[in-house]
């Protein structure tokens, strides 16, 4: 492979400095931070453990974007929307439940049956979505997806609004994931350990599934080239489909694992985390399905860690208002400076 | 069961879910409060009618394997059928709701959608008439395909002019009334629709004009437009134009005050779209941070003007401030420009909407607030003019940018620029290779892109003197991306066209105003699908959007290789 010329143009040296900038800003950051001696060192232990956590939500839907622009090479922008719905649903399945006292009585079973009805239900939108908004659209330029995409996702966001309501819903909470667990010298909530386990369970089993199953096998195959793949007799389109609704399972199950964490499901809540979970998918190297879990894992740490270690040590107030901002400047910085992320493909460069 | 039936059948469906998610979603509720025709319907409940005359028409334009229309019984049929099935899931709506307690869940399932659906009438009659008016209603979408073209034409015209009257009650009674022809006012509208004799009158005026146009009128004027030689023909044009400065400047005296409200605001939108078409639809960068440029604009004067900026305020007026917004511009311009330089298509949007979210979060935060504000926003900016802030002057300057910004645009888009910036929209590659840099004219694009956006923005701040971080979300820039999609891109009047729909008509129809994200998602995927052009498109951009059908039709097979190619490239 031939040796990338670098040129020095205005362009490169402002990138550098601006990238250089930044990172200048968060090492300084971090050393004022730590000789400050601000937090201790449980404090940063629960910071992580809450990164880890909100990180392996962002890796199920980052998922959902990986597995769609690997197939597509477009960018499904209402997925942040099919988590969205995962979620509502999960919040009626479960208001549902409690009232009825199964809940209490049969807890395991009820999560099971919630976690169901909400990723089918994510399923069925992320099918349609695919059937309605973009199946038309295959082969215009590539704005034109896009455009739609987000055409879609506004629809879905007021779709709920309408239906729902626009105020914000608190999640019923049932005693069942209460208290801490204590791991040798790390302690963590029951709801973290489960939402890191299942996040991990479903992550695993889909790596299995494309790796190990006559269907993942054709998703690879469709990945790699669709026209090949057609005339290997593989189905493309039912592919196609088949990856958005794997895609939507992920965005539900991440629905209600959000919601275990944050407690309140509201119309707009799929907005931010679908951007982050895009940023991870790119951190990870985009169409690259573990990229997209280390993406996830990376992303929700640095926003859980950052703002305190990298922002407190100059003394800005409030500097949880800015962790959006370390999230999108991390997203600015992996496209600028390695637009195929951790793990993505070289010959795409 | 033949095609045609068939057809009927699922495009009934279809509507049936169509009115499903119109009565859940609130619309119809909402809608409930605007007669169309006073006294005999409201808005809210010829909603399912209207859609059932839709599935109506649709379900009649069949066409065979070999494009031949089916015979006019079964057309009737088939329409009949889809506005059958339309109400009667509307119907069957009705029953859930009032049978199973949903509310909990559908917050708009409660007793007003029941009796909005049913005309004010009791459970059996109202489920009746609502069956039977939306099997009417559908057999007439698919009789105009059976009805002799001229009677359908005129029919349909006739149809779409007296909805449109209705719906307009707000604007055209309050120009009736300013020109003081308030008797016409009173005798055509009552209630905020139609009185039930103006309802009539427009309605066989409608009829008779396009009657009387077709056979006559429209052969006249293509006669004589064809007749006229051609510097007769640009003096024509000129009067045209100067008819339109004219209408223009009276506009604000024509319509009153609450209306030059709405167009200030609808004239600030021209002009982010006009920005925005620069970045989008001349250069083919999709921008989704436009609100950036925007809020840049509005926080430059705010800061600049205002006497309540905590930190720093020298108090300019409002023109002394306005080349500072113009320096401001060039900055975050080159800010947002640069760094997104390298960057294709799907992934610019997404980087240009972060930018979009720093700018709004950092407006909010705590540690901006010495300068900005923070959530408390800016307040008393003073008005771009020496007397008071009323809409009707305050429509002048933003006028006069417009034009000025319409005017660069057009030159801008036909000169050596706009031609590099097509050549870099259609491929980026390809222009490098013919010598146009493309790292110059993309920052050019976004420099323009962001002055027109921070003027705008200025405009806005000036406008409405109290400025706040959350006027500026992510909404803004696909409010302005909509406008330019639906009037078409690269083309100007395109974006005042798209501007007066998507923004204006919003404003006059409060009782849309609630729904306007959900139409504009709904406005975005089905222009994407049916007109990516958009309604007025320029003539490259639809040879552009229609290229790749031509040449599928060509090369079957080929057409799909294309799609694989990496979007970024280093």
């Amino acid at each position: 492979m031939p040796q990338r010329r670098i040129r020095l143009n205005f362009v490169n040296i402002f990138l550098w400095l601006l990238g250089g900038g930044l990172i200048a800003i968060a090492v300084v950051g971090a050393i004022l931070t730590l000789s400050q001696g601000r937090f201790s060192v449980e404090a940063f232990q629960s910071f992580l453990i809450a990164g880890i956590a909100l990180g392996s939500v962002y890796a199920l839907i980052a998922l959902g974007y990986t597995l769609v622009y690997g197939i597509l090479f477009m960018i499904n922008f209402a997925h942040g929307e099919v988590f969205m719905w995962g979620a509502f649903t999960a919040f009626f399945a479960a208001t549902a439940l409690s009232d009825i006292g199964m809940m209490e009585s049969n807890p395991i079973l009820a999560m099971l049956l919630v976690l169901l009805t909400a990723m089918l239900v994510s399923m069925v939108i992320a099918v349609l979505l695919e059937r309605i908004a973009y199946r038309p659209l295959r082969g215009a330029p590539r704005l034109v997806p896009l455009i739609t995409a987000i055409g879609a996702s506004l629809f879905l966001q007021y779709t709920a609004r309408g239906f729902y309501g626009s105020g914000v819903r608190a999640y019923p909470t049932s005693g069942l994931f209460e208290g801490t667990l204590a791991l040798g010298p790390v302690t963590l909530s029951v709801k973290q350990a489960v939402v890191i386990g299942a996040a991990l369970f479903l992550m695993v089993a889909l790596y299995l599934f494309i790796e190990r199953t006559r269907t993942g096998r054709a998703m690879r195959a469709v990945a790699e080239d669709k026209d090949v793949a057609a005339m290997m007799g593989i189905n493309v389109d039912r592919i196609i489909v088949t990856t958005f609704a794997i895609g939507g399972l992920l965005a539900g199950a991440a629905g209600i694992l959000y919601i275990q964490i944050f407690n309140q499901v509201h119309f707009f809540m799929g907005f931010l985390p679908g951007i982050k979970a895009f940023t991870a998918a790119v951190l990870g190297g985009i169409g690259n399905v573990i990229g997209a879990a280390i993406g996830g894992l990376t992303l929700g740490i640095l926003e859980q860690l950052g703002p305190n270690l990298l922002l407190s040590g100059y003394g800005i107030p409030a500097p949880n208002q800015l962790k959006d901002v370390i999230a999108f400047s991390v997203l600015v910085l992996v496209l600028i400076f390695r637009p195929n992320g951790i793990l993505g493909r070289k010959e795409n460069v | 069961m033949d095609a045609v039936v068939r057809r009927g059948l699922v495009i009934g469906l279809l509507a049936g879910v169509a009115n499903v998610h119109v009565s859940l979603v609130g619309l119809l509720i909402s809608l409930q409060t605007r007669q169309l025709v006073a006294g005999i319907v409201t808005l809210g409940s010829a909603l399912p009618l209207l859609i059932a005359l839709l599935a109506g028409y649709l379900a009649g334009r069949y066409r065979s394997a070999h494009g031949e229309p089916a015979p006019g019984g079964r057309i009737l049929l088939a329409g009949a059928l889809a506005g059958l099935v339309s109400g009667g899931i509307a119907a069957l709506l009705v029953v859930f709701i009032t049978q199973v307690n949903v509310s909990w869940i559908f917050v708009n399932a409660s007793a007003r959608l029941v009796s909005g659906l049913h005309f004010d009438q009791d459970m059996l009659v109202g489920s009746v008439i609502l069956v039977v008016a939306s099997t009417l209603a559908g057999l007439l979408g698919a009789a105009l395909h059976v009805l002799p073209r001229h009677i359908a034409r005129a029919l349909s015209i006739g149809l779409i002019v007296t909805l449109v009257f209705a719906l307009m009650e707000p604007f055209l009674g309050a120009i009736l009334r300013n020109l003081g022809m308030g008797a016409v006012d009173r005798f055509l509208f009552s209630g905020g629709g139609l009185t039930q004799v103006g309802a009539v009158i427009v309605l066989a005026a409608s009829v008779a004009i396009t009657w009387a146009w077709r056979t006559r009128g429209a052969a006249v004027t293509s006669r004589r437009l064809e007749a006229m030689k051609p510097d007769q023909r640009r003096t024509a044009k000129l009067v045209a134009y100067a008819a339109i400065a004219v209408l223009l400047l009276l506009l604000p005296q024509i319509v009153g005050q609450r209306l030059s409200e709405v167009l200030t605001v609808v004239g600030i939108y021209v002009l982010l779209g006009l920005g925005l078409n620069i970045v989008v639809g001349f250069a083919g960068l999709l921008d989704l941070g436009y609100v950036a440029f925007y809020a840049v604009g509005a926080y430059t004067t705010a800061v600049l003007t205002s006497p309540s900026s905590p930190l720093f305020s020298p108090e300019l007026s409002f023109w002394a401030a306005l080349p500072f917004v113009i320096i401001a511009a060039a900055l975050i311009g080159l800010m947002v420009g640069t760094p997104v330089l390298r960057l294709r298509g799907d992934y610019l949007a997404i980087v240009t909407l972060g930018f979009g979210e720093i700018a709004r979060i950092i407006f909010l935060s705590e540690w901006a607030k010495p300068v900005v504000g923070g959530a408390q926003g800016i307040l008393s900016i003073p008005a771009p003019l020496p007397f008071e802030r009323d809409p009707q002057s305050i429509y002048y300057p933003i006028l006069i940018f417009c034009v000025i910004a319409a005017l660069g645009a057009v030159s801008l888009a036909n000169s050596r620029v706009g031609r590099a910036w097509n050549a870099m929209r259609e491929d980026e590659s390809v222009a490098e290779a013919t010598g146009v840099s493309t790292v110059k004219y993309k920052l050019l694009a976004f420099g323009l892109g962001a002055a027109f956006g921070c003027l705008s923005g200025a405009l806005f701040a000036a406008k409405i003197g109290t400025i706040f971080p959350n006027s500026f979300d992510i909404l803004v820039s696909i409010n302005a991306l909509a406008l330019i999609i639906l009037g078409g891109m690269g083309n100007i009047f395109g974006v005042v066209l798209g501007a007066a729909v998507l923004v204006g008509l919003p404003e006059l129809l409060r009782e849309f105003s609630e729904y306007r994200l959900l139409i504009y998602g709904a406005v975005l995927v089905v222009m994407m699908i049916l007109r990516p052009e958009g309604l007025l498109p320029s003539r490259t951009r639809r040879a552009e959007l229609h290229e790749r059908e031509d040449e599928e039709e060509q090369f079957d097979d080929e057409a799909g290789v294309d799609t694989a190619r990496p979007l970024v490239s280093t």
